[in-house]
């Protein structure tokens, strides 16, 4: 999977034709193999950018920042990130006519150490769902599959679990990094960070931890595109993706196979209710 | 002080560590999630002192918790009462292994900041009470730059005892102050090791090789005098467009020292915390009445890279930064602070 | 495993943990103005008794609750809440209800998750005219908890009983 030329191609054209103030894309490093998200803003820039398996940034997350705010963007999205760019429209974050949206019929992405990604491995829908120019070749509807690290864990006994995530609690340091990298986090003061906390709590610690990271994920649940960019961001490497595909099985399996932005027009699952909704849990 | 070199071998070392860890409060990198951090840690075979890997998060909390409780109070309708806390984990007697360089280096950096204007007592106990030993690298990492900056490595007093790998398996274990000459009398077992005087030579040619390793290198009084030209430099604008202000680089490194107060107040009581915060997060700077000075990426970065290079350095005579490379190896979307002061320098504005 | 034996209550999700002698649970209820909190006013007025272990906050609508009620209440005094609404159909808002089903079962699944035990998190529909469903949701939900132990899962640092 290596579409650079494309991508230097069509965002060169756009700057001729004055159809973007932006482009956002990835470069290499300089020095590994390795890529950094780069936004470009003048045609003579345009052979930085570069697209192939290590292009792992869910770009759509530059679209809340003062760069991008207002202008006319163009922009490369894989499967998931059209998902999120999906969702973000729905919620009228985003105007779809200031996007020119590249979107990839992806192969999936690799890590830092060249092993493809867990998330890849599941992906539903790795062809971008939004777009204005595909590249690639589509690929066939693929099943729900339900994530492996889940279904071990969820075969666990409660004190086990217990024990597994308080170490995960302990360990995270509350940068907010996870937030911050998340596409679908654009609250202009996120609730989890009022420091005079008699509602929410400020502090750094385990307790303060928790509350954070369980808030975080249930304003995520039903609305999380599996992208993987908060833990790639999260310094302790916490296995943030447990919270959210815990959420996303019970949401598909509970909530007639609701996945996150596959559908124009389609919001989070907390937005919407259905008469069969199961009520065997309520006394 | 007289400088006397043991040398010993790779179970002499393991030996020396057990008996650090059997006496003493010991705190070692562990691995964990993939990554190693320091931990408190009870057997050796928990912890890696001699990893390779750095750390991803810098030994700064044991020295700045990330949430240090200030004070506990109760406020009901009798009145505000303030209860000093007098528990913290860390004023115990300890000792740090695997420390590196750059970490310990960051102590001495930090040292200036808490003896300036206000002397903060508890973070002197815990260091006074610290025996940092720290083991030199054989090679530099990607992102490391720690030999470009205006410190001495390879003499370097920041830890207290220096251990070095040499040729042939041998171990060299020096005592760096006063407190790690005291340190090594009471927990190195003489039969196990040798004094050496000739492994001086062995100890510079590691050295020579380390140095080689480096990746990067600048200049970095060149850095400081361009940098502290080019406040209004547009390249700021550029440098800080990818950026996703995730405050990753400020939590992980070793200097950074910003902190934020909150209360946590269940009722009538409550406990006032100082937790980390960091100048790349939007509302660093928010102020009451609702200005915000750098409402804006390239200002934050703009604050965080002069910081680093500049403002530090005009105030205490030293580089905020010690070229641990922490930053860049956690940002998310790569991002190096060496890259970003070099970038911003080479486009001086005239 | 010891205090097991000796007949005493320990917490289900931190068996270290041992209740003190006679223990009670605090239960936090959470009930929505229109259904549940005028039902528990009718069990008062009819003279029905039930646990008086059950601290009652009053809230709009079911859907008001947000799952950090939930969160917070378990982070600090309760060993267990109870969310309590109008039947389906029946909602004031008209349709309140079928968002909060939808929330509370993602919140107690995910707080089950992450260790806590399942009846901890208890949800019911009542109409203002189930007096008796009332005590006896507020009954079973106490037995319920009662037999958890006492709940000490990231708790407040300054949080004490």
């Amino acid at each position: 999977m290596d579409y650079t030329k494309q991508i230097q191609e069509i965002a060169s054209k756009l700057f001729a034709e004055g159809k973007i103030d932006v482009f956002v894309g990835y470069r290499l490093t300089g020095f590994d193999e390795n890529q950094v998200p780069v936004l470009i803003r003048d045609q003579k820039d345009v052979s930085q950018l570069v697209f192939n398996d290590r292009s792992v940034f869910n770009l759509v997350n530059y679209l809340k920042y003062e760069h991008t705010r207002n202008k006319r963007v163009g922009l490369v999205v894989k499967g998931c990130d059209s998902r999120s760019l999906n969702l973000l429209l729905t919620e009228s974050q985003v105007k779809r006519d200031k996007l020119y949206v590249v979107g990839i019929a992806c192969e999936g992405v690799v890590d830092e150490q060249g092993n493809k990604m867990q998330n890849c491995m599941e992906c539903v829908f790795p062809d971008a769902i939004v777009a204005d120019e595909m590249l690639g070749t589509p690929h066939e509807v693929r099943k729900y599959k339900v994530n492996a690290d889940i279904d071990e864990l969820a075969s666990k006994g409660l004190v086990d679990r217990r024990v597994y995530f308080e170490e995960v609690f302990e360990n995270c340091i509350r940068c907010n990094a996870c937030r911050h990298s998340c596409p679908l986090c654009y609250c202009a003061k996120c609730c989890i960070d009022q420091e005079t906390a008699t509602l929410y709590n400020g502090a750094n610690t385990t307790s303060g931890a928790f509350h954070a990271l369980m808030t975080w994920s249930l304003h995520l649940a039903g609305r999380c595109v599996d992208c993987r960019n908060c833990e790639k961001a999260c310094p302790s490497h916490l296995p943030l993706h447990l919270l959210h595909k815990w959420n996303e099985r019970v949401i598909y399996e509970n909530f007639q196979e609701h996945l996150a932005g596959v559908h124009e027009g389609d919001r989070g699952a907390f937005y919407k209710y259905s008469m069969q909704d199961p009520d065997d849990f309520i006394m | 002080m007289n400088v006397e070199i043991f040398v010993t071998d790779k179970a002499g070392l393991q030996k020396f560590y057990e008996a650090i860890i059997a006496r003493n409060e010991t705190w070692a990198p562990v691995e964990k999630f993939g990554k190693f951090d320091f931990k408190r840690v009870s057997s050796l075979g928990e912890c890696d002192p001699d990893s390779p890997i750095a750390t991803t998060r810098s030994a700064k909390p044991l020295f700045f918790p990330r949430s240090a409780k200030i004070m506990k109070y109760t406020a009901d309708s009798t009145g505000t009462r303030v209860k000093e806390t007098d528990e913290d984990p860390f004023t115990a007697k300890r000792v740090i292994l695997g420390m590196k360089h750059c970490d310990a280096r960051s102590l001495q950096v930090l040292d200036k900041v808490y003896n300036w204007d206000y002397i903060d007592n508890d973070y002197q106990k815990r260091r006074q009470n610290t025996v940092v030993i720290s083991t030199r690298c054989d090679k530099a990492e990607t992102h490391c730059f720690c030999t470009s900056l205006d410190y001495d490595v390879e003499n370097l007093d920041a830890m207290d005892v220096l251990i070095v790998n040499g040729t042939e398996g041998k171990v060299h274990i020096t005592a760096r102050t006063e407190k790690g000459d005291a340190f090594l009398k009471e927990n190195l077992d003489p039969a196990s090791c040798i004094l050496h005087p000739v492994s001086d030579e062995e100890l510079k040619k590691q050295y020579q090789a380390f140095a080689a390793s480096f990746r990067l290198k600048m200049n970095y009084k060149e850095i400081n005098e361009k940098l502290s030209k080019i406040f209004d430099s547009p390249e700021f604008e550029d440098v800080s467009a990818n950026c996703i202000s995730c405050n990753t680089c400020a939590f992980v490194c070793p200097t950074c020292h910003c902190f934020k107060i909150s209360d946590e107040r269940v009722k009538d009581t409550g406990v006032r915390y100082k937790s980390y915060d960091s100048c790349n997060n939007g509302y660093f700077t928010l102020m009451a009445g609702g200005h915000n000075p750098r409402p804006v990426k390239y200002r934050r970065w703009r604050q965080r890279a002069l910081h680093k290079f500049v403002y530090y350095k005009e105030r205490f005579g030293e580089n905020l930064c010690v070229g641990c490379g922490k930053c860049a190896v956690s940002c998310p979307v790569n991002i190096s602070i060496f890259e970003v002061v070099n970038q911003v320098a080479s486009n001086e504005v005239v | 495993m010891e205090a097991v034996a000796n007949n005493q209550l320990v917490s289900i999700e931190k068996p270290e943990i041992v209740a003190p002698p006679n223990w009670e649970p605090v239960i936090i209820g959470i009930l929505c103005n229109w259904c549940s909190y005028a039902g528990s006013d009718l069990t008062g007025t009819s003279r029905i008794q039930y646990p008086p272990n059950i601290r009652i906050i009053r809230v709009p609508c079911s859907s008001r609750v947000d799952p950090w009620f939930l969160i917070k209440s378990l982070q600090t005094t309760a060993d267990g809440v109870l969310v309590s609404g109008c039947h389906p159909g029946d909602c004031h808002y008209i349709s309140g209800n079928y968002y909060a089903r939808r929330r509370f079962l993602v919140t107690k699944k995910l707080l089950n998750f992450v260790g806590f035990h399942e009846d901890r998190i208890q949800f019911s529909w009542v109409s203002a005219a189930e007096g008796p469903k009332f005590a006896k949701v507020v009954a079973k939900v106490t037995e319920d908890i009662k037999k958890l132990g006492p709940l000490h899962l990231y708790k407040k640092e300054n949080f004490e009983k």
